[in-house]
């Protein structure tokens, strides 16, 4: 039995040719498009969840109110660690984690940048990076121990075994290697090629018992059984008998297992985060699947005139219902089995540009059995949901009157098809109106004067000896042409990495708590970045000496600070007197979305992390830079030469937002081809159900034109009823989306017509196909056909 | 006796009227008898089949076939007693167009729950029987007409019903392939199959042992 079904299926789809192909294809989009994003969100829900004691895991987190409204961060003093430990007996385990950042490793020639971190020994008891090499208890007792992963000892040492031999670190301290780990999984927060133990830190001198310096993460394994909820309460006035400037601040621990997709706190409670972006797109991928399916009881229902005969004979010869129901269901999981195979090789061809565009490694466990598991189970259930309708209405058929070609087509069915209509295509106008607003706000942006020029402009790390040799490094990049300027500063021009409510000036309010922004530069800096002077002039300090404590303010500083005449004002930060020399208009630093805050850029008596060349665009840009490259070796032999370009770095900043695009044109172009598929299926469906209608308008004298308008028209309203429906919702959408910008275009009425008529068009090109044969078919046969 | 119909009415309720498709029907058919009803168009010759293959209901009246009241019957009872007891053949055939000659005479065994090996046999016997092995991996659209009809009485023969019911058997075919169909049925009828058919033509339905007249759903 099961095979004839089989069999009859099969030379059903091989008939059927172009039906099946629709109908295999629709839902393969809608699977391979569910696939991708329950990859995506299986992948986020199990980011950090793989260590062992994760249930028993917390962050040490910080709420105080500053201003009425309640901070909430998550690093913490060093000194607190040992405090926990202390006097808290509910704690088993507790480790700091430094930030993360980047070594020289050195051994003979060879040299390697790479990134890790310092932690205390029991990081390794607490979190679940098993080791491959060296006893978990004894890896870091020495000062200078070094645990590595096993892709940076491959790096490092090739073939050779790694532990016990000695690496040079930044040209300073030599370490021993004294532990091998399991390279990291990809679902992991921590980023660390290397480990080094705390003690190095405080032989170093860089540890503080200072409880105002919240710099570094601490983590808590808290023994079994202990109480949360108890625990916490105890824990919330931890900084009472330590904190001398602030007592009250709220000490918490924050589940390690909910860091990843929650961890967003808006005056002291936690928001969301990611959770919410997986929920939306968990509700887009069953949106989309859902659509897939429908369109294929569209296209099942509307071929029902072909299967009718079917099911009358079946019937007439002894199939009960529940044999044809079985059957129908049978034919529609076979689809569903296809279209998961087609979708399987989609998903694998798509899957690295989709990893790429949502910034996530993504694989398929091909080994893992919930992978199949999932994959039967969503084949099952497509096919049974996508099948059902047809199935019923099929088997349901009289035979006496199907066979008997009284068959009537039953109208009142078409109803629920024009709604899934309506609902397709105001998702899709909605899309293409989210896609059109995205893209105009991006290029909108890109647009927005910078401020400076971002040409030929690059900077390149403070490290090693370039702070030793900067003197001679810069007067032979200017005397040699290779540069036309160089300034020193403490970040890249497109960001600011430091701030303060501390700037004092003149008629400053008491409770003035406005954050103003401080670049640090040496000399030069108008000139190097091509910043607008608007008065006074750059930081000259070979005329004027002075010129170490000068500042220039961008515009947004002295309509802040009211100043009436600012050249020769003076400002107070940190203990210094800055004077003003000049005020440059106010060019774009960290978003180009926000609206530009008060900067001052404070001259040379600051301190500095990067340089910045002009390059000379007399010369070609590579030549520019093997000649810079040769000049920094010679210099700063111990260190790769490592640029970074202005106009890249600026460029990036788009990332997240080109990302909305992409994916914005992506579920509108798979949305569109979808509903195209569902409104082919309801036209042959129309058409087919009005083949003798056509047929007496035609025998009484209607043009193929006539008919073909007369079956279109139908449909086109339907675009508009969503394009009625579409325009209010994608509007407030889209005008929610903006109100993180400050920096925004405003939604305008072309953007909706665009939309509208994208639909129109592609919504008549689809159906005239149906008409248009209809139209032309000859009337005689349809008629005879009765 | 094979089947009795007692005054049977049926109706349909259109504009207010009731217009009658079948009215005051009688009729006993013996096991053995090759009845053919005979009527214009309209006149309820196809209906009248359709109830006595328990397709269609009526709406008055009593229906016995081998003593059981098919009217008092539910309609899976219903449906299990034309699976059993009933073939039907059609006008324009109605084999399935997916299936192969011997796929499509196999399929009522199938739902029928047979074994494997007695489909096979059952099969192989109705293709020697009709002459038509050398058909067997042949889809519909690849025969003619009378060929076509020819699997369907096999079809319909397969499960050894007692009764045939065959509407406008012959009506696409032309005469040569018309007159090979009546005489099967007659060989049929010969062999103890009991055979009601709707014709048009008097040729054929001469070859039954007695004609019933329709006219506007009555008796004549």
């Amino acid at each position: 039995m099961f095979k004839n079904y089989l069999k009859i299926a099969w030379r059903n789809l091989l008939r059927n040719k172009s039906f099946s192909l629709l109908n295999i294809l629709g839902l393969s989009i809608g699977l391979a498009v569910t696939a991708l994003i329950l990859l995506w969100v299986n992948y986020e829900i199990g980011f950090n969840q793989f260590h062992d004691n994760k249930d028993r895991i917390y962050q040490v987190y910080n709420k105080y109110k500053v201003d009425g409204e309640i901070w909430t961060w998550n690093s913490t003093p060093k000194v607190m660690a040992s405090v926990i430990k202390k006097d808290y007996p509910e704690v088993e385990e507790v480790t700091r984690y430094f930030y993360e950042n980047t070594f020289l490793f050195s051994k003979g020639d060879k040299r390697i940048k790479s990134n890790g971190t310092i932690v205390d020994p029991s990081f390794l008891n607490i979190f679940s990076f098993p080791l491959i090499e060296g006893d978990i208890e004894t890896v870091f007792e020495d000062v200078n121990a070094l645990v590595i992963t096993e892709k940076f000892a491959k790096k490092m040492f090739g073939n050779e075994p790694a532990v016990g031999q000695t690496v040079t670190v930044d040209n300073t301290d030599n370490f021993k290697v004294t532990g091998i780990l399991k390279d990291l999984p990809t679902n992991t927060e921590f980023n660390f090629e290397y480990l080094m133990p705390w003690s190095y830190l405080k032989q170093k001198g860089y540890d503080d018992k200072n409880w105002g310096n919240n710099s570094i993460a601490t983590y808590v394994l808290l023994k079994e059984g202990t109480d949360y909820e108890n625990f916490s309460k105890k824990i919330e006035t931890l900084r009472e008998n330590y904190d001398k400037d602030a007592p009250d601040m709220v000490t918490f621990l924050y589940p390690y297992t909910r860091s990843h997709l929650y961890s967003e706190f808006e005056n002291g409670k936690e928001v969301g985060g990611l959770i919410d972006i997986i929920r939306l797109f968990t509700i887009i991928a069953i949106i989309v699947l859902a659509i897939a399916c429908i369109n294929f009881m569209n296209l099942s229902t509307a071929r029902s005139e072909k299967r009718a005969k079917e099911v009358g004979v079946r019937k007439v010869v002894g199939a009960r219902k529940n044999a044809l129901v079985l059957q129908f269901l049978g034919e529609s999981i076979l689809i569903s089995f296809l279209g998961a195979v087609l979708a399987l090789v989609v998903v694998v061809i798509a899957l690295p540009s989709f990893s790429e565009l949502i910034n996530t490694a993504l694989i398929i466990e091909w080994t893992n059995p919930w992978f199949w598991g999932g994959m039967f189970s969503i084949i099952l259930i497509t096919g049974l949901l996508a099948g059902s309708y047809p199935a019923l209405y099929l088997s349901a058929f009289k035979p006496s009157a199907v066979l008997k070609g009284t068959f009537n087509k039953i109208n009142t069915l078409v109803t629920p098809r024009k709604i899934l209509v309506v609902v397709q295509f105001s998702v899709a106008i909605i899309l293409i109106t989210a896609t059109i607003v995205v893209k105009e706000q991006i290029s909108n942006v890109q647009d927005r004067k910078l401020g400076y020029n971002k040409d030929n402009l690059i900077y390149v790390q403070m490290e090693g000896d370039i702070e030793k040799h900067y003197q001679a490094i810069k007067s032979e990049l200017l005397d040699t042409g290779i540069a036309t300027a160089i300034s020193k500063t403490n970040s890249p021009i497109t960001e600011s990495w430091s701030n303060s409510w501390g700037f004092q000036w003149e008629g400053k309010s008491e409770d003035d708590k406005t954050l103003v922004h401080r670049l640090v530069a040496d000399n030069n800096i108008v000139e190097t970045m091509g910043l607008r002077l608007v008065e006074g002039r750059d930081f000259d300090l070979k005329t004027y000496p002075t010129d170490s404590t000068a500042a220039i303010l961008n515009e947004s500083a002295v309509k802040l600070m009211g100043f009436e005449n600012p050249i020769g004002a003076r400002i107070k930060d940190n203990g210094i007197d800055w004077h003003i020399v000049g005020v440059i208009e106010d060019f774009v630093y960290n978003s180009p979305f926000q609206k530009i805050e008060p900067m001052v850029i404070e001259g040379a008596k600051g301190w500095f992390n990067m340089v910045h060349l002009k390059l000379n665009p007399q010369n070609k840009t590579a030549a520019n830079l093997a000649s810079a490259t040769a000049i920094f070796k010679k210099y700063n032999p111990n260190y790769p030469f490592n640029y970074e370009f202005i106009d890249e770095d600026y460029a990036k900043k788009f990332a997240d937002e080109e990302r909305t695009e992409k994916l914005a044109s992506l579920f509108t172009v798979l949305t569109i081809l979808i509903s195209c598929l569902g409104l082919f299926g309801l036209a042959s469906y129309m058409a087919q159900n009005r083949i003798k209608e056509i047929g007496i308008r035609k025998v009484l004298g209607a043009s193929a034109s006539a008919i073909t308008s007369l079956l279109s028209i139908d449909f086109l309203k339907l675009v508009f009823i969503s394009l009625v429906i579409a325009i209010p919702i994608s509007w407030y959408a889209m005008n929610q989306w903006l109100q993180d910008f400050a920096y925004k275009i405003d939604i305008s009425w072309w953007m909706f017509t665009i939309a509208g008529l994208l639909a129109l068009v592609i919504a008549f090109i689809t159906v005239s196909y149906q008409a248009i044969k209809a139209a032309k078919s000859n009337p005689v046969k349809s008629l005879r056909t009765e | 006796m094979l089947l009795q119909l007692n005054n049977i009415f049926k109706w349909v309720n259109s504009g207010g009227q009731r217009i009658f498709l079948l009215k005051d029907i009688n009729l006993q058919v013996e096991e053995g008898e090759f009845i053919s009803i005979m009527g214009p168009s309209g006149s309820g010759k196809s209906t009248l089949l359709n109830v006595i293959g328990m397709l269609d209901g009526f709406d008055e009246g009593e229906y016995n076939f081998l003593h059981e009241s098919v009217h008092t019957l539910k309609e899976k009872h219903r449906s299990n007693l034309y699976k059993e007891y009933i073939g039907f053949v059609f006008q324009s055939y109605h084999l399935l167009d997916e299936l192969t000659v011997q796929e499509n005479l196999e399929m009522p065994l199938l739902y029928k729950k047979f074994k494997g090996s007695e489909r096979k046999a059952m099969v192989a016997d109705m293709l020697d029987r009709f002459n038509i092995v050398g058909k067997k991996d042949l889809f519909p659209a690849q025969l003619s007409g009378g060929q076509q009809q020819l699997v369907g009485v096999a079809r319909a023969l397969i499960a050894s019903p007692k009764l045939i019911l065959a509407d406008e058997p012959t009506g696409n075919l032309n005469s040569s392939q018309s007159e090979e169909i009546m005489e099967l049925f007659k060989q049929l009828n010969q062999e103890g199959v009991t055979i009601i058919q709707v014709t048009h033509s008097e040729q054929n339905a001469a070859y039954g042992s007695r004609v019933i007249n329709l006219l506007d759903g009555r008796m004549i």
